[in-house]
């Protein structure tokens, strides 16, 4: 009970702090482009911005990750309402589908890191269930209105490069964090050795997302790809995107999480052996 | 200048906190409830199974004895039968040679019977015989007596022919 209590505090700390430093940091001040092609603008968002509560103008995948996120806990309120309370020792279809999805990713997080894997689970849940709703979100086309007073059509969150860049960087740190606490220094050590690694799953987020987005854009266009097309497009690049993209993050999180976490053997000891 | 790709550290953060709300809204709606309740499920079928274990090994044990208890069933079983055929065989032998006895002393005994039926038929037969003989000889003795008569009667009535046709 006490550490439930521990973890709700620690949780609401680290939002509250998180909203404290993104309110505090001002944005840069980007130089104005003359961008004119929508392709372009679907991978700068510099002139389609969206208003954060006349708080700031973003990126409308920020507010697409917002959306995302309001809708995955109004659905899990709700299973957690009406379907958890409901689980039998003899599953149905929908509890079925839960506890494999639980299970496959509890499953990824001991089989990779046998050694440490508390809180790696739900990590690589939250970012498996996350990257797949936003890579989803994307197909339902809803609607927001810039600035400027064009309704545009919101776009996956991690086809905008700060999403991604947040995802990949908190996957890193995640990684340092866990190595941090299971073998100290020589976790670090190991964990810095892949300094590449936010980096590259930064970019393989963005540039899969991306590029998905970009096909999109490109299809919906030309008013004469717009028919049959779009059903093709959406499935081979938001729906294999959801779920490749959510595989690949999750098994490199959770690979590299188990490499930096495994225990230390002294040479000694292996000679021994 | 500003950053390329149009990063923006401050957005950055508010993808941080959307995912760090997102993270402890799934954690405590949906991840530990289900992990909870396959935890508590899988408690379950384990205390099932070490329940269904221990009574199976108790049943090994139950069938170790039972077979055991069987086992010393059978050989008690072959003893017995044992002892039984040699009982049969010795009262068979009793009964054979009381029989053979038995048998013995009846013919013994038919023997001597018939022994005494021999001397007693042997005795009759020669009392009939002596009758016989008696009888026979009487008779003879009678027949030779009216052979002589008649003898004499045709003698006799012989000699009256020849006379009679002498006196023709």
């Amino acid at each position: 009970m006490k550490n439930r209590k521990k973890g709700v505090i620690l949780w609401l700390l680290i939002v509250a702090l998180l909203l404290v430093a993104a309110l505090a940091c001002s944005s840069p001040a980007g130089e104005e482009e003359s961008v004119q092609a929508a392709m372009r603008d679907a991978v700068l968002h510099d002139i389609n911005r969206i208003s954060l509560f006349g708080i700031k103008d973003v990126n409308p995948g920020l507010i697409s990750a917002f959306s995302v996120t309001g809708i995955l806990i109004i659905v899990s309120v709700l299973i957690r309402i009406l379907v958890i309370p409901r689980f039998t020792y003899i599953p149905g279809r929908f509890q079925l589908l839960l506890e494999t999805l639980v299970g496959a990713f509890d499953g990824m997080a001991k089989e990779n890191s046998p050694h440490r894997n508390k809180g790696l689970g739900l990590y690589i849940f939250t970012a498996g269930v996350y990257i797949f709703a936003s890579t989803i979100f994307e197909l339902f086309g809803l609607q927001a209105v810039t600035t400027e007073g064009i309704s545009i059509a919101l776009p996956a969150p991690l086809s905008d490069v700060n999403a991604a860049i947040a995802l990949g960087c908190l996957s890193y740190l995640f990684i340092v964090c866990g190595g941090i606490m299971q073998n100290g220094l020589t976790g670090v050590g190991r964990a810095l050795k892949e300094f590449s690694l936010p980096i590259s799953m930064s970019f393989r987020l963005f540039g899969a997302l991306l590029s998905g987005l970009l096909v999109t854009e490109l299809v919906y266009y030309y008013i004469t790809l717009s028919f049959v097309l779009p059903v093709v497009i959406g499935v081979l690049f938001t729906l294999l995107h959801a779920l490749i993209q959510s595989y690949v993050l999750t098994m490199l999180t959770a690979l590299y999480y188990g490499e930096v976490t495994e225990p230390v053997i002294k040479k000694g000891k292996n000679h021994e052996a | 200048m500003g950053i390329p790709l149009n990063i923006d550290w401050q957005q950055i953060l508010l993808h941080l906190m959307n995912f760090a709300i997102l993270a402890g809204a799934l954690y405590f709606l949906l991840y530990k409830p289900v992990k909870d309740f396959m935890d508590k499920r899988q408690a379950h079928y384990q205390e099932l199974d070490d329940e269904a274990k221990k009574k199976i090994a108790e049943a090994d044990a139950l069938k170790a004895s039972y077979e055991d208890q069987l086992a010393k069933a059978r050989d008690a079983i072959a003893a017995e039968r044992a002892q039984a055929a040699k009982d049969n065989k010795e009262a068979a032998d009793r009964q054979l040679a009381e029989a053979k006895k038995q048998a013995d002393r009846i013919i013994a005994e038919a023997r001597a019977e018939a022994e005494r039926d021999n001397e007693r038929l042997l005795h009759d037969s020669q009392d009939a015989m002596k009758e016989l003989v008696a009888a026979a000889t009487e008779r003879l003795m009678m027949k030779n007596d009216d052979k002589a008569i008649d003898l004499f009667l045709d003698s006799v009535e012989k000699k009256q022919k020849k006379e009679q046709e002498a006196g023709a």
